[in-house]
């Protein structure tokens, strides 16, 4: 069953989409826009660790670009909330596209470190230097323009916009991961050694996958931003990261549904369990060890590696 | 003229915790290709140690800081034996995430002992040094001095004791060090436990100089990859030499373009450094 | 039987380099192994040595099963791998490297600093130099030195005289025959003439398997005879 969800398309949508919209009405629909929004940034950050072998310490910087991108131009050009994530992506993917040439040349430790340096400094002129456009510490509050039915201060419009962002999203990295592009980016994971050799340029093939996955981080950050109605630091955050390292080990690394999967399963924790959970930071330390330890397949990778070896049983007795 | 000298003093006085606490660091970078985030920990641990002696038990800043070292000890050992052990040889991502990990479970342990809000600790010497209209905080030559005493002894240390001879052996090839026959990983961890020592030193010696709080470890932490990047992995010079520099675009920044940039102007040299002279690891 | 290896199959992540490997080596034994480069020579010395597991086959030391060992376990059993890039430690002196060797196999190391003059006079003179220092020959005659110490039984020699001058390598040969006897050694080495002179027994090596073995010594003076077999 599980392999055949991951295998179609259309079924996994379709999936996904119930799945949300039962855990939606079930519980609180805000939340769940919270829980929908993350898993587009798990999906931007495992495209990067997951299918192309990078971890980036570092990848709030964008989240962060696409949130105040998206505020600043809400605030101070033009409310249309359209106009708004669309800047936020591009403030993102632009941002990407500059740093991208230089960190992408580096990979592992030197990866991690260097996103994580570009994420303090982003941090810090977001806080300091351009406190006049940013709101400093403050922050910015928003609102956007209403167009009939469209209107983003509903909480149930909200969720439908934020769903079906999703979705989009989901899909169109199902389509990537499978396209000739997708199996020359896991061959690069891989051994990038021998692909060179066989003459692609991998450098400029991590380029663009750097620029996409800090465009769809920039768009989960955009919609983050409307979705709270405000901008600031925390969505910026250099210590943020490990939330969504986290949620992508836990869901299971290179899966675009595992990373769905961990989005929501880490926010369900967070969300729900915090409550409980009096040490948060000690309880998601120890998850973390557990995880790295004994459990690197994460829920996903476990679910359909059980499941097909299950088929594979019944296939063959 | 006296503001520039000023500066210098404060950059040395940074450079020299950074120093301190760099060792440990750039050793298990270089040495056993991890990158050990824990290590900003136990430089947390270090700080409180001295406060818990100092202002809690009223004790001595002497006895504080042997609090710190011997506390150092266990702690590290443990953190060696049961994650960066487990870690040598795996992708180097799983030892940056467990790492992590470690540092968050301890930052929230010292946020459940100490709480959250920040916690000051008087300067111990609490005599200033004036030269004409120069006015330096004794305490902070005490740092300096100290930081210089510990690089040559560390210097003696690689170049007379065995331990310090397969570490060096190590560093470049630690795989013909095994060949011989030399559990390299035993080795190193006592070397691990003696950086994690002076992470803890420098913890106590920054302590005075800021004020304590849980996640202490995670900001001086950044700054301490950056000294391990800029010097060199495992280069026990260059991280000399790199803390030293660093300090000084640290107090440099501060005095003469704002001190809330010195931090992020030391993670673009970092950064840069990163990105134009790729290290492979 | 000093060492039996059977039915290896060595992979470099998911590349067979071994296929199916089988090597019998006596006491007192001195073999070669020749081939063309990436033929696997290097491979199968290093899975002898402990430095990689095998997919499959087995190792075996003085009826023992070493395959899968550490490294340095391998080594403190008794044997040992002379380096084919010169790999000195670079930092530490000529006493220096010794000292290490020393101490790993519990010699003294007056006794190790002995074996390396013993063998070449001229290293006296340079115990205190940083091993960086060294030529290229010098390095070498160190490397055995530093895999004589604590008296191997088995000595794993990959390329002795990979990249060095005449001279020298005429040196590295006289070295290897006097120790000869004394010491079992599995040889690795591309140039057949030196082959001549070394070698008891001789195994050629094609992608990944022995394709003939040699234990005529006439046909193993007369490397011409199967050059082409290379």
């Amino acid at each position: 069953m599980f392999r055949s969800v991951e295998k179609n398309p259309i079924l996994t949508l379709i999936c996904i989409a119930l799945a949300f919209l039962i855990y939606g009405y079930a519980t609180s629909l805000p939340k769940i826009t919270d829980f929908m929004i993350f898993c587009i940034f798990v999906i931007a950050f495992d495209l990067l660790y997951g299918h192309m072998g990078q971890l980036s310490f570092g990848h709030m910087l964008y989240f962060g670009s696409g949130a105040y991108g998206c505020g600043m131009f809400a605030y101070h050009i033009y409310p249309d909330p359209f106009l708004s994530i669309l800047a936020g992506v591009l403030l993102g993917a632009t941002v990407a596209a500059l740093l991208g040439t230089l960190v992408v040349k580096t990979s592992h430790a030197a990866f991690a470190l260097s996103n994580l340096a570009l994420n303090e400094v982003g941090a810090y002129l977001v806080l300091s230097p351009w406190h006049k456009w940013t709101g400093g510490e403050d922050g910015l509050s928003l609102f956007f323009k209403k167009y009939g039915f469209i209107n983003f201060g509903e909480s149930t419009f909200r969720f439908y916009f934020c769903l079906v962002s999703l979705l989009l999203v989901v899909y169109l990295m199902l389509l990537l991961v499978r396209s000739p592009y997708g199996s020359l980016l896991k061959a690069i994971k891989e051994n990038e050694v021998r692909v060179r050799f066989l003459g692609y340029n991998t450098f400029l093939y991590k380029y663009i996958t750097f620029i996409i996955s800090g465009a769809i981080a920039a768009f989960a950050g955009a919609l983050m931003s409307i979705n709270l109605s405000y901008t600031n630091t925390s969505l910026i955050a250099p210590t943020r990261n490990v939330e969504v390292i986290f949620a992508a080990l836990m869901g299971g690394a290179g899966s675009v549904i595992g990373a769905v999967v961990g989005g929501t399963a880490f926010m369900t924790i967070s969300n729900y369990l915090a409550v409980y959970v009096v040490r948060w930071e000690m309880f998601l330390g120890f998850a973390l060890l557990i995880f790295v330890f004994w459990f690197r397949e994460g829920i996903w990778g476990y679910l359909s590696k059980s499941g097909g070896a299950l088929e594979k049983e019944r296939s063959n007795p | 003229m006296t503001n520039f000298v000023q500066s210098i003093l404060f950059g040395l006085t940074i450079g020299g915790i950074l120093y301190i606490i760099s060792i440990g660091l750039s050793l298990t970078f270089g040495a056993m290709g991890i990158v050990n985030f824990a290590h900003g920990l136990i430089y947390a641990v270090g700080a409180y140690a001295v406060y818990t002696v100092v202002t809690v038990l009223g004790g001595g800043f002497l006895a504080g800081l042997l609090a710190a070292v011997v506390v150092s000890i266990p702690l590290s050992y443990v953190i060696e034996r049961f994650v960066i052990r487990r870690l040598y040889g795996e992708s180097i991502d799983y030892a940056i995430i467990a790492t992590y990990a470690v540092l968050l479970i301890g930052a929230d342990l010292l946020k459940w002992i100490f709480g959250a809000s920040p916690l000051p600790i008087i300067d111990p010497i609490g005599v200033l040094w004036t030269s004409g209209s120069l006015v330096m905080p004794v305490f902070r030559l005490v740092i300096i001095g100290t930081s210089v005493l510990i690089f040559f002894g560390l210097q003696l240390f690689f170049k007379k004791t065995l331990v310090g001879k397969i570490v060096v052996a190590g560093l470049q090839d630690r795989e013909a060090v095994r060949s011989l026959g030399i559990n390299v990983e035993k080795h190193f961890a006592i070397v691990f436990v003696m950086g994690s020592a002076l992470a803890a030193l420098g913890g106590v010696l920054y302590a005075p100089l800021s004020t304590l709080d849980p996640y202490m470890g995670f900001q001086i932490l950044i700054l301490c990859f950056a000294v391990v990047i800029v010097g060199g992995m495992g280069n026990l010079k260059g991280t000399a030499v790199a803390a030293f520099s660093l300090g000084m675009v640290h107090s440099l920044t501060a005095a003469y373009l704002a001190s809330s940039a010195s931090d992020a102007m030391v993670y673009v040299v970092m950064a840069a450094v990163l990105v134009f002279r790729p290290v492979d690891t | 039987m000093l060492l039996t290896v059977e039915n290896l199959d060595v992979c470099y992540g998911h590349a067979q380099v071994l296929h199916d490997v089988s090597l019998r080596l006596n006491e007192g034994e001195l073999v070669c192994v020749v081939g063309r480069n990436g033929a696997g020579k290097t491979t199968l010395l290093k899975t002898i040595g402990g430095f990689m597991s095998p997919a499959r086959g087995t190792v075996e030391f003085r009826g023992e099963r070493i395959d899968g060992m550490p490294l340095e376990q391998v080594a403190r059993m008794g044997i040992k791998y002379v380096y084919q890039d010169k790999r000195v430690f670079s930092e530490l002196t000529v006493r220096e490297n010794l000292e290490l060797a020393a101490y790993a196999s519990g010699q003294s190391l007056d006794e190790a600093v002995a074996k390396v003059i013993a063998i070449h006079p001229k290293m006296g003179t340079l115990l205190n130099s940083k091993a960086k220092g060294l030529s290229g020959g010098e390095r070498q005659i160190l490397l055995i030195g530093r895999a004589l110490v604590g008296d191997p039984q088995l000595l794993l020699v990959d390329e002795p005289t990979e990249g060095l001058a005449a001279i020298i390598i005429g040196e590295i040969i006289d070295i290897l025959l006097k120790m000869k006897k004394r010491i079992t050694m599995v040889v690795v080495e591309q140039n057949l003439s030196t082959v001549a002179r070394l070698a008891d027994r001789v195994y050629v090596m094609k992608e990944g398997v022995f394709s003939r073995e040699i234990e005529d010594k006439k046909t193993i003076e007369n490397p011409s005879s199967y050059e082409d077999q290379l």
